[in-house]
């Protein structure tokens, strides 16, 4: 680095001197040579803070290089495509990463620099601060936002608050309260909340959400957590409490040993039909370590059918809660461990076979009457096509036999943007063609007239090898492709790129979202790539459902790496298999 | 306490010198000491004490505590009479809201009967939220109208005050070399435009039947819009002729513009109707325009009948106008956004008053570039420059279209029979 900046100076003269010669303006020049120059530093700067920080936590990155290795390796080695598949964790992640243009959004600069203090002021020197001080907000509260961000210490809050009552007949407002508070939770200082919460309790006959939140946070960890209970009572009496008041609750009542209430408060929360924190969950897990409680086993049993049922997956340190649990069970040789699946669904530990993915013929009915009903109907037909469009479909449809494969022509055909879109449309239909597949190519109209990417000749060479279906302009295509593939029965197969979360959207409740998604991971073809001689590689289907299960001599959970960053329309790929010995 | 006040108001009395020099000090006060002010201000008189006895402390030593003693022992400070402890929810709900009043949350002051009724049947905490911040912004635009008003009526009877006494000083006649421009005779020359347009110009038809695809709140503020584009209309060189079709007598959009207009509804220089657009105008000349249409617009035509649909949906509907034009079986078309403006966030629909002044601009101008500064700045990080080879595509495209459409097949017919002749 050090040449380079010794080049970047050496150089210097040299522009100065060679400019006249190119014929530029002497001012011209200095902007050139200053632009360069600026580059120049700005770069060991990056360079400079690079090394500072990998200094400061060599340990942690070390780890983290070395477990990124060791994942690289193990998908290296064993070449699981299934890394890479459309619905498998992370997968939205990494496409995302392979288009870097979305620039990062940079940090809006600071306006107000004040230094927060870092030891307890007295009030001459809190006096000053506030001279010092030019926003327009009211300096006290503005003050202790900014201290309950960076987590300054309590002591220091402590003196703001004095500061503040001793100009204030000795009083302080609510929200220097509550953010005082929030102070002491972070920091755990279960005396100091102790007192704000007589304080509350004095002053104020009732608080609002986020100062019972806090209380109900600081209070169960004191002696007095059962009065957590009553000011859960309280939030009662004007709204349904958040799951993290519940969480909270039932963590404390697990703290302090009350296993009857703890499971009636999480009989409380699910009839208020919210979602428990997995947090709560696993409170459950860690507690019941070492008992042998038939019913307490039961309960938690329950508890993984209910992830199973609400598609939830837990996180890897509750995967590991779960494994200790099963393990510690007295009597009961559970034995567990992390593995993944083989793409034919059999799992890599025990080698049985995970459930398939394949819907029931009841299921598939069900879903086929919500899907015509709630995504292509949805309440106005002209929304998505138009009446007289669905019946020319629909006469269509049943004309011609039952199709194994439904392509989404202009999705597919814009796979590849530098590939002419009817030439990869056409590799695509005749690839599939030469296996023997009754084909379906869906499109709009404007696909048939010429143009430069869309080339009439092998238009015609697609529809002598598929059957076609042009919508209007001005319709969409997916509901047709939804349409087309569920009357095709149970073993048609669509292509598109597309991953629907609208049209899920669209389904009214949850089950029926959780059917869409299964059936759609189970018939989603997508393309992975294009070889020079035009060959398409296809994605294989999973044939296995993500998601618990049990046959009572085991339980497999999917559950989520904390390496990986999963989206909600995307599953884990990592499994916790648990097994009896016996 | 009189020391602090002054030294604020100087302050507020600086910024404001120009509009009002002779303030009294009293009055300014009742303006601005709303309740929390009040307090505020009065905390401060121990702050002038306290010094002193602080400085006998020594200042290593810091009181940290001593003002838990102080908060605990003294009363309560919200509502003090806690006789019914089991109270009904509605004395909660109203609890509730003036503690976030004062943890500084977005929430109204006062609240009546009926909005605490509706707040307390927001299902969630953050529709509650959401409904008391829209309280919240109401009475604090009312509140900001009042004081406005009253600084008004301030400068105006200071500047009556001010007449009087020029016109004791200086009793003279005022003659003008030109005829003065007096409002009326502006509206008297915009109505005689608006006339002209009501028998030559072109038709803007808004179609009025979303009536019930709304919520109250949303038909309110979309006969807001339709006011303020009406406004513009009428201010314009060459105003187009609006038509309010399917407007139902008596429905709820006749009502709320009656009530909106009083007495000028019926002098209005617009037609309206409840009939449809399609039975007053020929289908394929109308183009109906919709955010959601495929169509991108590329010229402003002259001979076509616009329709826009108005319709303000604060939960997104999709595709609801599309969905009328489609089952009319009528051309739609949507602006050309995406390819004059580099599009930041938010949704692609505008307002009807921006419509209406985008479209008179494109009438009069038939610049996109001109037009498109309606569409509100925060949406849009500026205009795109058209790169060359962007500019080549349209060109070729241009050329295309002409050699396979606009050149018929018998002018080359005729081409080369005249080679073949000579």
């Amino acid at each position: 680095m050090m040449t380079f900046c010794f080049t970047g100076i050496r150089s210097l003269p040299k522009l100065w001197k060679s400019n006249p010669y190119l014929g530029l303006g002497p001012g011209h020049s200095f902007l050139s040579l200053f632009l360069e120059n600026c580059y120049g530093i700005r770069n060991q700067q990056k360079w400079f803070s690079l090394k500072t920080v990998s200094a400061q936590n060599t340990k942690a990155v070390n780890l983290l290089i070395a477990k990124a290795r060791y994942l690289r390796n193990e998908g290296s080695s064993k070449q699981v495509s299934s890394d890479t598949h459309l619905f498998a964790a992370g997968a939205a992640k990494k496409r995302s990463q392979m288009n870097p243009h979305r620039k990062d959004d940079a940090l809006p600069p600071m306006r107000n620099t004040i230094q927060l203090p870092t030891k307890p002021l007295n009030s001459e020197e809190w006096d000053r601060l506030k001279e010092d001080f030019k926003g327009r907000a009211n300096f006290e509260s503005w003050i202790i936002s900014q201290m309950a961000q960076s987590c300054s210490s309590v002591d220091v809050a402590k003196s703001l608050l004095a500061w503040v009552a001793a100009k204030n007949n000795g009083i302080v407002g609510y929200d220097l309260l509550v953010k005082y508070l929030y102070l002491c939770v972070v920091h755990k200082q279960t005396s100091e909340i102790i007192d704000v919460y007589e304080i509350m309790k004095a002053r104020y006959k009732r608080l609002e959400s986020g100062g019972y939140t806090l209380l109900i946070q600081g209070l169960i960890h004191s002696d007095r957590w059962r009065e957590a209970l009553l000011l859960l009572e309280d939030v009662k009496k004007v709204m349904i409490p958040s799951k993290k008041n519940y969480n909270d609750c039932i963590e404390g009542a697990l703290l302090h040993q009350d296993v009857n209430l703890a499971w009636n408060l999480y009989q409380e929360l699910l009839g208020y039909d919210l979602i428990p924190m997995l947090k709560t969950l696993k409170a459950f897990f860690d507690f019941g370590k070492n008992i042998k409680d038939d019913q307490y086993s039961n309960k938690l049993f329950d508890i993984l059918l209910y992830l199973r049922n609400n598609h939830l997956y837990p996180e890897e340190s509750f995967a590991h809660s779960i494994k200790t649990w099963f393990e510690s069970v007295p009597g009961e040789h559970w034995k567990g461990q992390f593995t993944t699946v083989k793409e034919s669904g059999q799992c890599l530990g025990c080698g049985k076979t995970i459930e398939s993915i394949h819907l029931s013929s009841e299921e598939y009915e069900s879903l086929k009457g919500k899907i015509m009903k709630d995504v292509i109907d949805g309440g106005d037909l002209y929304k998505k096509t138009t009446p007289q469009e669905l019946e020319r479909f629909q006469n269509f449809v049943k004309c011609c036999p039952p199709f194994d494969i439904v392509i989404d022509g202009l999705n597919v055909a814009k796979t590849f943007p530098k590939a002419r879109e009817s030439q990869v449309l056409l590799d695509v239909v005749s690839q599939l063609a030469k296996q023997n597949l009754e084909l379906l190519v869906l499109g709009r109209k404007h696909m048939l007239t010429q143009h430069s990417r869309w080339r009439k000749d092998e238009m015609k060479m697609v529809q002598k090898q598929a059957s076609c279906f042009f919508a209007d302009n001005i319709s969409e295509d997916d509901p047709f492709l939804l349409y087309a593939t569920l009357h095709s029965g149970n073993h048609c197969k669509f292509i598109t790129k597309d991953l629907m979360r609208d049209h899920k959207a669209c389904l009214h409740n949850a089950k029926t979202q959780h059917l869409f998604f299964k059936w759609q991971r189970g018939h989603q073809l997508a393309i992975l790539n294009r070889l020079p001689g035009s060959k398409i590689i296809f994605q294989n289907i999973p044939s296995y459902d993500t998601v618990v299960q049990t046959t009572g001599d085991s339980w497999h959970i999917p559950y989520d790496d904390d390496m990986v960053e999963r989206y909600s329309y995307e599953v884990p790929t990592k499994w916790l298999c648990l097994h009896r010995k016996t | 306490m009189s020391v602090f006040l002054k030294m604020n108001g100087s302050i507020i009395l600086r910024s404001l010198a120009r509009f009002l020099v002779p303030f009294t000090i009293p009055r300014k006060r009742r303006v601005l000491c709303s309740g929390v002010l009040q307090r505020y201000l009065s905390s401060k008189i121990p702050a002038v004490s306290y010094p002193n006895k602080e400085s006998t402390s020594p200042p290593e030593k810091l009181e940290l505590d001593s003002w838990k003693i102080t908060m605990k022992s003294s009363v309560q400070d919200v509502s003090a009479d806690s006789g019914s402890k089991d109270e009904d929810p509605v004395v909660a709900m109203k609890e509730l809201i003036e503690m976030w009043r004062l943890l500084g949350r977005e929430v109204p002051e006062h609240i009546s009967e009926e909005e605490l009724k509706t707040a307390m049947e927001c299902v969630s905490k953050s529709s509650k939220k959401k409904y008391l911040r829209y309280l919240y912004i109401k009475e604090k635009a009312k509140k900001a109208r009042q004081t406005k008003k009253e600084l008004k009526a301030a400068t105006k009877e200071k500047a009556i005050k001010d007449q009087l006494l020029e016109t004791t000083k200086e009793d003279k006649q005022q003659n003008f070399l030109f005829l003065r421009l007096w409002d009326r005779n502006m509206d008297t020359a915009m109505g005689w435009k608006g006339a002209q347009a009501m028998q030559f110009g072109q038709p803007l038809v808004f179609d009025m039947d979303y009536g019930n695809y709304m919520k109250p709140k949303e038909l309110r503020n979309t006969v807001c819009q339709l006011l303020e584009s009406e406004g513009w209309n009428r201010r314009d060189v060459d105003p187009f002729h609006i038509y309010f079709c399917n407007l139902q007598v008596g429905g709820v959009y006749h009502k709320e513009l009656v009530r909106r207009y009083e007495e000028k509804w019926s002098k209005l220089l617009l037609t309206t109707t409840e009939k449809s657009y399609i039975d007053l105008f020929p289908k394929d000349s109308i183009i109906y325009l919709t955010a959601d249409s495929p169509n991108v617009m590329t010229t402003f035509k002259h001979d076509k009948i616009y329709v826009v649909g108005s319709f303000v949906d604060k939960g997104t509907q999709k595709g609801i106008s599309l969905a009328k034009a489609k089952r009319l079986k009528l051309a739609t078309e949507c602006l050309p956004l995406d390819r004059y403006l580099q599009w930041d966030t938010g949704t692609k629909n505008l307002t009807l008053d921006q419509m209406m002044r985008i479209l008179l601009c494109l009438k009069n101008t038939g610049s996109w570039e001109e037009a498109l500064r309606f569409v509100p700045k925060r949406k849009h990080a500026g205009y795109l420059e058209i790169s060359p080879s962007s500019q080549e595509e349209l060109v070729n495209r241009l050329k295309r279209s002409k050699t396979f459409n606009s050149f018929p097949k018998d002018s080359l017919k005729i081409h080369t029979q005249k080679r073949w002749l000579k």
